[in-house]
């Protein structure tokens, strides 16, 4: 049971659509229940027929010869309707898991998250996700419908014929345990860790994808490849002995399903040599019997498989539990520019210390630039101003509150971030720019396309600010998504302005020209101001270079202005 | 497979081109299939027979012993082919697998370190991980079905026109031709799959995008707004897969309906005719024995085609992923360059002779060239010049990833070159596995040796599991300046006699620069061709011929008159 507890969040997101998942298992039982009446009735009707046609016997033909028809008609329509109804809870399942996910990550700090952006996580987390969103079609709901199904059965040949009822219930009830829980049993080993060598074949495979170069000219190629090779005949053993095993689960519920169709046969013949039971009824037992086994159909291969849907279950919790969000009170003051300060910040990131005592002010209004090679913390120093982690000793502070105290959104809300990485969505441009400023209007939008030099371009497409920009903005030059990027900051219209390598990617003749746009529209603004030199960015009141050592990184001032 | 159907689509063709090794175990799969098919005829007409046998004559038990123990026998024959079937067909699609990356790791090897570089790692490692997975099912359930699909019906139909020429027809009517309702479960299903697909891809993108701009989403405040956001998109996608599901689960409502009523039917007209109210056709030779025998065999003559539009998701989902490898195996097929030429035999260890060599990126300007240059064995080279300038491109021309234009390139690079690039490979595994890499029987003292000449000496005394300390993604992360030393112990440990570097101390804190410096320094006093692209002073203090590259042309340079263009750290 412990070994269930990772899907036991997931189980819960399914409890909120119970009476869906309810509803689709009444289908599915009643697409089971069809081929079953459908086979049996049918058994029953050919052997009446034949007994009275040998006696003479009046037997009335309509009644059977309606419910033949009927339970051929439900069968189809209770199937369509099962597959289309439960097709649809998966989906709304799918929507559910995902905003959860989703709602656990949104949370996360700055450092957390781009952890979890250096792992493979991301790749495999919509993976992982389907795997759960299944779980109901899959585990969940054929099990107890086939479990209904035999039961149910075994009770109505037990009116008939007692002893075949119980002869039902002695193997079948075994065997649905074989295949269900025996099966995840069996498989659980190699389907739990199976996902993990999967991983481990996926990082050698990068591994020689990166390092192609030196394992080539060192002629090493051949010894990686070896490692590879081991991880893949590993990964292909265990899904070998999980194929094995599903097939053997497939033959041992043939076995089953049809040696007890066999016993009830038999026990059917006795009963009807000792007059107990009519021929009639003896056949319609066993082809019951029969069918009942349609609902065990794809037991073993989802159960032997059940390890990988409980791992899938474990990483998810692992992202989603990671840490509560930063919290504090809303932040009152007006739009006025704020003072910002470092007062002693200690930063480290691992072992590696960034920051050992740092302090830096930036009075009201003041415009201040830090340079410094990539690495030595521009942009560590821009995410403590927006909270996107906590120093781990000393303060920073906005308008004189130590913004630890602050709540997180109503910090940001008043400041204007451009980070080093363009970070632009599959959305429309006009979506895109108004994540900084949502009632912008589009002559606003407009504007700030002519304040970064992208309204002339803009203006030439043919859907203009309706365009959908690529997955990751790819379908902009790098130049034009920092300049997206760079509008949307100035949408935001923020009383503090953080510029992370603003003009990186732009051509000189255009970096030049925005340099002086920014220079205007940054005004009374109180801005920091990060570049790997002088030279690429806007004029400055004071300048400021970061220099790494092993003490953390200072601060080096005041740098001539160029 | 059966060689009759021609395909039309690239990605078909491929799939099918693979089969090519694994026929003993398709055949297998198939075999045994059509055993388990036969087994469940035997089974069932003995079952008919026995039931005919008691219930019309009255015979005992024992009377109907043989037929018993043939229906045991017969369960036992259909368990084992079923098990057959599926673990040959399991065979199929792991060969397949097993062979497909092979052929893509080769491939990738072809395509070399320049031309993978524009190409996203861990997107090339999805393809040859998981989308590898997913050519499964198609070889293992698939294809031997599609020709189960085909003959076990065939086979029933026999044995019921055999028993009653009506109720024959009564199925074929149901299933007018099996290849139309074939590209009718084809069609259906195709549609289906297509449509989930494309609207999980298109799902999974969108969150994806979303869950790498988390950060972005944080800072404007639209985390809240973006979950509700996630759960909408979904939503639309549900709404707008539902209604191509509506139609394309149709076409398997009418396969079951065709297979439901036609077991209806096949069971009244065998009941009336028992009765002897049919008096036309052969309805008056039936008995219960083969009225009962067809009706059996009714449900079983759909039941292959039923399996197979269930396993038309695998085909699928195999197309989808051939797609991508077929192009990733196309991919600048015509641009692979041959190997490299063959060593000149006046050339000695160590020694790099370059003459007019030109070089440009495919459909771009030159970027080298044309430049000639002479290496001399345990030369320490230096070559300098801005990003951009072509540096790397001359040290990958020297290493043999690419090949010139023009000119000659003539170097030993045999037993191999060492190489020390700016990201050095750390492969998962231990310390002492990352280093074995370029020498396979190197001694653990050795190992010590190398680790101490590259300033990881104090590093490898405080790790306390030594030369076991495991390295990578689960490992002990090392740091950058740490990796950079671990990738110049190689160098020491190869016996490689020609070393190239490129930007050796990029991107290192001063302290480990210094370290990484030392080291190179005793690279350089150990005899070996050295040649390094570099910015650092320090570096280009210890070259004995510094080259700057201007405009893809080499000149030769004294230290003096460059050491200034490079800003010095305060």
């Amino acid at each position: 049971m412990k070994a269930l507890s990772p899907l036991l969040p997931w189980l819960g997101v399914m409890k909120e659509r119970r009476g869906r998942l309810l509803l689709g298992g009444v289908l599915m039982l009643a697409t089971l229940a069809s081929a079953l009446g459908l086979l049996s009735l049918s058994g029953w009707f050919i052997t009446a027929t034949a007994v009275a046609a040998m006696t003479g016997a009046y037997l009335d033909v309509f009644a059977p010869g309606g419910g033949i028809r009927f339970f051929a008609v439900s069968r189809t329509v209770s199937r369509y309707l099962e597959r289309l109804y439960n097709h649809d809870t998966v989906l709304r399942l799918l929507a559910d898991l995902r905003s959860r996910v989703f709602r656990g990550l949104v949370v996360l700090d700055a450092r957390t998250l781009s952890r979890v952006r250096a792992s493979q996580w991301l790749n495999r987390l919509t993976a992982d996700i389907d795997t759960l969103d299944n779980l109901y079609l899959r585990l969940l709901a054929p099990p107890l419908v086939a479990l209904i199904g035999i039961v149910g059965f075994a009770l109505f040949a037990m009116a008939f014929l007692p002893s075949a009822g119980i002869a039902i219930l002695a193997l079948l009830l075994p065997l649905w345990l074989a295949v269900t829980l025996g099966c995840a049993w069996w498989g659980w080993r190699a389907s739990h860790r199976r996902v993990e060598r999967q991983e481990r074949l996926r990082v050698r495979t990068i591994e020689q994808i990166e390092g192609l170069a030196e394992l080539t000219a060192y002629g090493a190629l051949e010894t990686h490849r070896r490692h590879w090779r081991r991880e893949e005949r590993i990964l292909l053993d265990d899904q070998r002995r999980l194929g094995r095993r599903t097939a053997a689960g497939n033959a041992l519920m043939t076995l089953g399903v049809q040696s007890t169709t066999l016993l009830v046969l038999m026990l059917g013949l006795l009963a009807f040599q000792q007059g107990a039971v009519s021929g009639p009824v003896m056949v319609m037992l066993a082809l019951g019997t029969l069918a009942v086994s349609e609902g065990l159909g794809n037991l073993p291969m989802a159960f032997v498989q059940f390890g990988a849907t409980q791992r899938s279950a474990e990483r998810l919790n692992e992202q989603t539990a990671l840490r509560p969000a930063l919290v504090g009170e809303p932040l009152t003051t007006g739009g006025a520019a704020p003072a910002l300060a470092y007062l002693e910040v200690d930063v480290r990131h691992g072992e590696r210390r960034v920051f050992v005592d740092l302090t830096l002010t930036l009075a009201a209004g003041e415009r201040v630039a830090i340079v410094g090679t990539s690495g030595s913390g521009k942009s560590t120093l821009a995410q403590l101003a927006v909270r996107a982690f906590d120093p781990d000793a000393g303060s920073v502070t906005f308008e004189g509150h130590d913004i630890a105290t602050i709540d997180p959104d109503s910090l940001r809300a008043r400041i204007g971030y451009l980070t080093q990485r363009s970070e632009l969505f599959h959305d429309t441009l006009a979506a895109n720019l108004r994540m900084g400023a949502p009632e912008a209007s589009d002559e606003r939008l407009w504007w700030a396309l002519e304040q970064v030099e992208l309204r002339a371009w803009a203006e030439t497409l043919p859907q203009g600010l309706e365009t959908w920009i690529g997955e990751q903005g790819r379908q902009l030059s790098g130049g034009q998504a920092r300049r997206v990027a760079l509008a949307r900051v100035m949408l935001r219209d923020s009383p503090l302005v953080i510029l992370d390598e603003p003009l990186s990617g732009l051509d000189s003749g255009t970096a030049e020209r925005l340099k002086a746009t920014l220079d205007d529209w940054l005004g009374e603004r109180t801005a920091l101001l990060l570049g790997h030199d002088e030279a690429a960015l806007p004029r400055c009141d004071r300048y400021w270079r970061l220099v790494p050592g092993a003490e953390g990184t200072r601060l080096e001032g005041d740098v001539s202005h160029p | 497979m059966s060689g009759a159907r021609r395909p039309s689509n690239p990605s078909r063709a491929w799939l099918d081109r693979q089969t090519a090794t694994v026929r003993i175990w398709y055949r297998g799969a198939v075999g045994c299939g059509l055993a388990a098919g036969v087994a469940t005829l035997i089974q069932m007409g003995a079952l008919a027979w026995v039931v005919d046998r008691v219930v019309s004559d009255r015979a005992t038990l024992a009377q109907v012993a043989g037929g018993l123990a043939l229906i045991v026998a017969a369960i036992v024959v259909r368990a084992l082919a079923q098990w057959g079937q599926e673990s040959c067909g399991q065979e199929c699609g792991l060969r397949v697998r097993r062979q497909v990356r092979a052929r893509l790791l080769a491939r990738l090897h072809e395509l070399g370190p320049v031309r993978l570089a524009s190409r996203h790692s861990a997107g090339l490692a999805s393809q040859l991980v998981d989308q590898v997975e997913a050519l499964e099912g198609y070889y293992s359930r698939f294809l031997p079905q599609m020709v189960l699909a085909a003959a076990i019906p065939l086979i029933y139909l026999v044995v019921v026109f055999w028993l009653n020429w009506l109720a024959a027809i009564w199925l074929l009517i149901a299933a007018p031709l099996i290849p139309l309702f074939m590209a009718l479960i084809g069609m259906g299903a195709q549609r289906l799959n297509e449509a989930q697909f494309q609207a999980v891809t298109r799902l999974s993108g969108h969150f994806l995008d979303r869950v790498r701009g988390i950060a972005t989403l944080q800072l404007f405040g639209l985390g809240e707004r973006s979950i509700a956001e996630v759960g909408e998109v979904a939503h639309d996608y549900r709404r707008r897969s539902l209604k191509t599901l509506r139609v394309a689960f149709l076409s398997s409502a009418v396969l079951e309906f065709f297979a439901a009523v036609s077991v209806a039917v096949v069971a009244i007209y065998i009941g009336f005719g028992l009765l002897g109210y049919i008096d036309y056709g052969p309805a008056e030779q039936l008995d219960l024995f083969s009225g009962l025998f067809i009706l059996l065999l009714a449900p079983e003559f759909f039941q292959p085609l039923r399996t197979l539009s269930q396993h038309y998701h695998d085909r699928a989902s195999a197309l989808g992923a051939a797609e991508g490898l077929v192009e990733l195996l196309d991919a600048g097929a015509e641009t692979v360059q041959p190997a490299h030429e063959t060593p000149d035999s006046s050339l000695e260890t160590g020694e790099i002779r370059l003459a007019d060599v030109e070089l440009s990126h495919a459909g771009r300007e030159r970027i080298l060239g044309p430049l000639s240059l002479t290496v001399t064995p345990g030369e320490v080279v230096a070559l300098v010049g801005p990003s951009g300038s072509g540096k790397s491109s001359l040290l990958q021309l020297i290493a043999g990833f690419v090949a010139p234009d023009r000119g000659r390139v003539m170097v030993r690079r045999d037993p191999a070159i060492a190489w020390l690039d700016q990201r050095p490979l750390i492969i998962q595994g231990t310390l002492a596995e990352n280093l074995r890499l370029v020498a396979l029987d190197a001694d653990d003292a050795a190992l010590t040796r190398a680790l101490e000449q590259a300033g990881l000496g104090d590093w490898l005394a405080a790790a306390p599991a030594g030369l076991e300390t495991p390295l990578g993604e689960r490992g002990v992360g090392l740091s950058g300046g740490e990796g950079q030393r671990l990738a110049l112990a190689r160098i020491f440990l190869s016996p490689a006699p020609l070393v190239l570097l490129d930007e050796p101390t990029a991107a290192l804190d001063p302290e480990t620069e210094r370290r990484v410096i030392a080291g190179l320094a005793r690279l350089a006093a150990s005899g070996r061709t050295l040649v390094m692209a570099t910015h650092h002073p320090a570096v280009m203090a210890m070259a004995h011929t510094v080259y700057a590259i201007e405009n893809g042309q080499l000149k030769r340079t004294s230290r003096a008159e460059v050491a200034p263009r490079v800003e010095m750290e305060p």
